[in-house]
Order: C-alpha cells, then structure tokens, then sequence
C-alpha cells in the first residue's frame, strides 16, 4: 500500500520526528539489542551530498541526462549508462547479470541508479569513491562501456548541442571528457527516492505503513535483524560481508559467461594459482587483497527494490520472498563459505526460524521501502555536424 | 634476377638515364646507395604457427564487439587491402585512410601510413587490435576468448604457443602475415611485356621513380610528401574526422582541433616548423592491381592517373618533396610506365593457404564441469 503525497517538508523533518517515534515505541531497544555494533536508527532519506566541487545546476543535470542515454559515450555507439542501468528496468537491467558490451555478458548484476548518489562508494564491492570515477570505470570497462578516453571526448565536439552546453555549464572551448563524468554524476543526483511509505512512516505519518508492514518492520529490527547491516536513513551500513550467496548456475552454462569470469580473475590482479582455482566471486577481496574479504559485498541500499530484480550480486534471487527465505535459513553456502576457498561468512547470519507469515511480513516492509517508480523516457539526442572546413594550420 | 641501381641523387638518377637502354647496369656505376630491385624472397615460416595466425586474422572475436575481423579491411580479394577510399573502422567511427596491403608487409621497417610504428609487427598487431577506432580491443577479454574455443586451445597447443593467451596472438599473426609475399608477377617471371620494360626503363631513369620506390617491393620505408590532395570526406564527415580527431590527441599533436589535413608521419617527428607535416611512407608498388584506389587517402583511382599525377610534379605542398618535378612524360611513355607498375602485380593470394577456409564458429560453448576444471 503506498502514499502518493509526499512533501518534502514531511520529509526534512525526518531525523527529528523518527527519534522521536522510535523513543517512544520501545523499537531503539529493538535495535540495541542485537549485534555487535551500534546500529544506526532507520530514518526518513533526505537529499544527498553534493560535492563542493562538482555543485549541482539544472543545467549540469540537463546535460549529464543527455549523456547518459548517449551511446556516443562507449565504444562502439551501442551501449550508453542507460543501456544497462535502463529506467524501465529500475535504471538497472533485469537479468542475474548485467547486459554487458556487445559480444560480452557483464558478471555482476546491475545496481540501480537511483539513490546512488548517497552512497559514499560505488560499485558492489566499493571500488569508485564517487559518482564520477563510478561513471568513467563504467564506460571504460571492456564488459561495461569498452569506451576510450579520446575517442568519446572526440566526438563530443562534432555535437554542437554539447559543444554549447558544456561551453555554458563548464566553460570550455570544447568538450572535455572529465567534464562528462561531472554533468552524469549531477544527473544521477536527481535520480533521488525518499519519498517511499517506510520514509513517510520515519516522518511521522503513521498511517504511511498498513499493519503487515509495520509487523514487518519490528521483524525487520527484532527477530529477523535485518537491521544490523541495513540501518540508517539508507538502510544500508556500507560494510562487506559474505553471506554465502550461492554461485550463479549461469557460470556452469554459459561459455561468454564463462569468458567474463576468467577475464576479470585476469584483470583484477590475482596470483596464478587464484586464477586457476576460483569458481565463484571474489568479492571484496579484488580491492584489498585480503583472504579475510573473500566473498564480501556491500550491503544494499533497501530503497526501489520493487523494480529492480532479481537481487544480490549476482542476481541469483528472483523476487523479495526468496531473498528472505535465504536470510530465514541463515544465509548459504559458497566457496568462501565452506573453507574450499575462503571461511568467511560473516557470523551475524543465523537461522531465523520465520513463519511464512512472518516471512509475508518483512516482504511487505521491504516493499513499502518503494514509492512510486521513477519514469523517464529517453531525450531525443543530439545528432552529429560536420566542423566548419577552417584551416588554421 | 638481381639489378642493382644507383639511386637518390638527382646526378644519379641522370646517370642512370644515360645508361638505361641497358636492361641491366653495373653496381660499379656511382652506387652511393645501391638499391636491391628483384623478387620478393618467400619468407620461412613455422606451418602450425602461420596457420593458427591465419584463422585470427579472420576471427572477427577480435574485435571489441566481434563485429569486424583484421580480413574487414584487409581483404584477400583486393591484395589484403581495400578499395574503398577510406577505410572502415570500429563500428561507431570511419576511418581516415586508406587500408595498406599486408602482403609483403614482413619486409617493411617502419608501418601504418605514417610509419608510426618502427619496431615489428608482434606491435603492430597490439596496435591494430587495441586502437579505439581499429578493433577496440581489450585483449585481455580477447585472450579468456581464445581460451573457450577448444580449436583455438588445440591450435595455440599444437603450434607450441602452450595455452592462448596474448603474446602468442601477437606473434602468431605475424608469422602469418610471412606468408603473404608477392609472386608470379611478370616482373619476377621474365615475362615482361615491351611495353612494361621501356616502363622499367622510365622508371629507373627519366620518370625517378626508383629514387622512393626501391628494393624487392619497390618502397624505401621512408616518408615523403608528395603533395597528395587532401580527402575532402575526412572533412566533411564528423564520423571521420572525429576518429582522426581522436588519433591526433592521442599521438600528441597540437591544435587538433583546428587542423583540416592529415599530419602523416608528423606523428613521428613532431618538428615545431611543421616541415614534417604530410608526409606518407612510401607505398610498395606489388600488387597495386588489387589494392586502388591509391596513396594514403585512397584519392587517385587509377594507375594512369598516378603516374599523372608525378608526371606533373605531384600536388600542391609547401612542404613537398623539392625532388619532385614535372617529367615531361608523353602519353606513351605514362603507359609503359603503368604497364610497368601493372607488371608488378603476381598471383591473387586468395587460396586456402590465404584464407580461411568456411566459417568460423563464433559461439562459445560453455566448458563442461566447469566448476571442478581448472580456469
């Protein structure tokens, strides 16, 4: 059941009101109670950080929607942000893995964008710090965008739209290809979901939530504590854990999958013998090079799930109820898991013991994590001009 | 047949006009820099290796997005070259010259139209898979490809390559590309017609061709300027000129943006008086039936009009070569001298030895028993 009036008022009041609420219900001792740490209270979501030295304008945003829907920005014109991170598709791409290059297939499943623009690191394991460095590995992964640097920034400027816009919003003679990543992370900035029931139940209006849903939500920070890792107004901690997410059976069948999961063991610098041996994702591990951060990923941000199946890494989970039911046995096993590989599945993952109907409920409060979809349709984009025939050598 | 003619200087070449009613002179006459003319010696070869190198060469999984394969421009029916002006390039840009012929391309020193690349094909072969408007190809995806097509496995294994992997791909295409040498042409079986010899003849003396076009493939490996027209496509096509743009930044060569030509071999040399812009290394005059239209950006159609074009001194350059002159060739000298160049053309190279033969399965079949095999 969801709310369609939001205001943002409601929501700037966020913080304040959810204290509040919490403190009086009881629910922070909830919260408290289990784990190691010190979790976070949910919150309402407000807006996200801007850095200072990319500020948001509308005419930045403007322009940064238009490259992201532009092919241009890639290798071969084929595949623009949009092609994988597609808005009907919950600007994510609705496959276990994400579509990748053309005569590629990606090995990880596509995060949506919406929201992105909150986390403090990008990527499943956390690899870019910032939605620009996000946006440039992207288009320049060979099973991503497989774009280069000169390439793109080169046809920008036989584009005379964007020579006039990047000449207003930056300031330069032409086109420059830093410049990109600036104007799309500034689109990505407006690509925001805090207007969810579960944020305007955190502002104060408790007819927000239905019944199962909040049933669902004392689940969620009681008996079933979701709310260890997926706390804060993100619902996410921003920590890496294994949790035993089965390998994806795609590997097995598969031989451009199969292409794709030797190419990254290559590229991502592991020893020799890692390369022969690894079946599975070596998550966090890529990053530190630490046998303890085998198989560990971010945690998810809980907002838009309702559009962005199938879920986890690798999008071995098709909807919501089987995500749960995973967390109700405990988690799964993998070969970071069984010690195969790696022994580090993260010890807070036990057997839930659920109901089905408790099960129906802590679905029905992730879904209330979700408002109304965020609709776009593609810009018309525009075309290519030949330069005026100067010579001015 | 071996002949050896003094070339490069302009008394040279006077000298060699003198003496050409001979058809054969003696390296005793001046030989400041003899130059070798005679046919191209086959190359030796390792059979398994040039085979494996043949079925890459027309592999289009390549390319970034398995669209094109090296044989896309570089086709057998046109000499290894092509006959459109301009090439194609990765799918997304157009190219801005000319595609070369790789037969013969093993006796080159310096390669790519600007002679960017001096050191051996294993590098040109790296650069031409890799470049952004070429085939766009990160080989470390290219590599785990090879690695799941079990005949590519059998192939690198049986050619001593071990498992496929990069740095084989980088030799084994080379070691195919010595397969491509020139033979059969009338110029190298005594088969001259009198025409073609009074060509020769011209061509060694009156028309000076032979002070650029030297040795067994008829090229110095240098670069000149001969003031060929620019391609006025490059120029008016933003997907042309926006790939040459993309060259330009990244080679390094400054006010890309404004520049309405082609550099060519300033590339290599950067000169700050831009005397070195325009200049293109000299082409191999084998196989020139198969491979027009001519010169770096494909814009002179036919041999006749070639020779018209040096028979008037080339083009308008400042920075042309100051050797150029206009000839003085009559009609009939101009048609000995094509039938000359058109002597130099031997067999096609379109056999199985050269092609591969039927379709290359592009699928990838999936390992079996993945998850317990080695990667």
């Amino acid at each position: 059941m969801m709310k369609t009036a939001k205001t943002f008022s409601v929501i700037a009041a966020a913080a304040f009101v959810s204290t509040v609420q919490f403190a009086s219900s009881g629910a922070l001792a909830d919260e408290y109670a289990m784990g190691p740490d010190i979790n976070q209270p949910l919150a309402a979501l407000g807006n996200p950080p801007i850095a200072a030295d990319n500020p948001m304008s509308a005419e930045k945003a403007e322009l940064g929607k238009l490259l992201f829907f532009d092919p241009r920005i890639g290798g071969d014109a084929s595949t623009a942000c949009s092609t994988c991170h597609e808005p009907k598709q919950g600007w994510a791409f609705s496959d276990g893995f994400s579509r990748g290059y053309p005569g590629t297939v990606h090995w990880r499943n596509s995060q949506t964008v919406v929201n992105a623009a909150f986390n403090p690191k990008l990527f499943w394991v956390g690899s870019a710090s910032s939605l620009e460095k996000q946006a440039k590995a992207a288009a320049k992964g060979g099973v991503a965008g497989n774009g280069e640097d000169d390439m793109m920034e080169a046809r920008l400027a036989f584009i005379p739209e964007y020579v006039t816009r990047f000449k207003k919003v930056f300031g330069t003679e032409w086109p420059l290809i830093k410049d990109v990543w600036r104007a799309i992370a500034t689109f990505e900035q407006t690509l925001i979901h805090n207007n969810t029931p579960v944020d305007l139940y955190l502002a104060g209006d408790k007819g927000a939530l239905d019944e199962q849903q909040l049933r669902g939500m004392k689940l969620f920070k009681g008996k079933a504590n979701c709310i260890e890792c997926h706390n804060g107004a993100l619902a996410t901690d921003q920590k890496y854990y294994n949790l035993g997410v089965p390998a994806p059976e795609r590997w097995d069948e598969d031989g451009l999958a199969q292409i794709t999961f030797r190419f990254e063991q290559y590229a991502k610098g592991n020893t020799q013998e890692q390369y022969r041996k690894i079946k599975d994702d070596g998550g966090l591990y890529y990053r530190t090079k630490e046998k303890s951060d085998f198989g560990k990923f971010r945690t998810a941000p809980l907002r838009y799930l309702k559009y962005t199946a199938p879920y986890m890494h690798s999008g071995v989970f098709w909807d919501l109820r089987e995500v749960v039911e995973f967390y109700n046995n405990g988690g799964g096993t993998n070969i970071f898991t069984d010690g195969s590989f790696a022994k580090t599945k993260t010890p807070l993952l036990k057997p839930l013991g659920m109901s089905d109907a408790e099960m129906d409920d802590l679905v029905a409060f992730l879904e209330a994590y979700s408002g109304p979809e965020i609709e776009m349709s593609p810009p018309k984009l525009p075309p290519y001009k030949a330069l005026p025939p100067v010579a001015s050598n | 047949m071996r002949l050896k003619v003094p070339t490069r200087t302009a008394s040279n070449i006077a000298l060699v006009a003198v003496l050409s009613g001979s058809f054969f002179f003696s390296a005793s006459v001046a030989p400041t820099q003899a130059a070798e003319f005679g046919s191209v010696k086959p190359q030796k070869f390792d059979a398994k290796k040039a085979e494996l190198g043949k079925r890459l060469f027309y592999d289009k999984r390549l390319s970034g997005d398995a669209a094109i394969s090296c044989a896309s421009c570089h086709d057998p029916k046109m000499g290894f070259a092509n006959n459109l002006p301009l090439a194609k390039a990765y799918p997304g840009s157009d190219g801005f010259r000319n595609a070369p012929t790789l037969i013969n391309t093993v006796t080159r020193a310096a390669w790519f139209h600007d002679g960017r690349i001096g050191t051996n094909l294993n590098d040109v072969t790296r650069e031409s898979i890799t470049e952004s408007w070429m085939m766009n190809m990160d080989m470390r995806i290219m590599q785990e490809r090879l690695k799941q097509d079990p005949v590519y496995v059998k192939m690198f294994k049986d050619a001593g390559y071990g498992e496929p992997s990069n740095g084989s791909v980088r030799k084994a295409i080379p070691e195919f590309m010595k397969t491509l040498t020139s033979r059969g042409a009338p110029f190298d079986t005594g088969k001259m017609s009198k025409s073609a010899k009074r060509g020769f003849a011209l061509f060694k003396g009156k028309a000076a061709c032979a002070s650029c076009h030297t040795g067994a493939t008829f090229s110095d490996s240098q670069p000149h300027n001969t003031g060929v027209p620019e391609n006025p496509d490059i120029w008016s096509d933003p997907m042309r000129h926006h790939t040459f743009v993309a060259y330009a930044m990244f080679m390094g060569v400054e006010n890309y943006m404004n520049i309405r030509r082609d550099v060519g071999a300033h590339v290599r040399t950067h000169k700050a008086d831009g005397t070195d812009i325009g200049k293109f290394m000299t082409p191999t005059l084998r196989e020139l039936k198969y491979t027009g239209p001519y010169m770096h950006n494909g814009m002179i159609k036919t041999l006749p009009d070639v020779v018209a074009f040096y028979n008037n001194g080339g083009g308008k350059d400042p920075n042309k070569a100051k050797s150029l002159k206009k000839l003085g060739l009559s009609k009939s000298e101009q048609g000995d001298l094509v039938a000359f160049l058109e002597a130099l053309t031997g067999d096609p190279l379109t056999g199985p030895d050269f092609v591969w033969p039927g379709n290359i399965n592009t699928n990838y079949e999936p390992i079996a028993n993945w998850r317990n095999v080695p990667n």
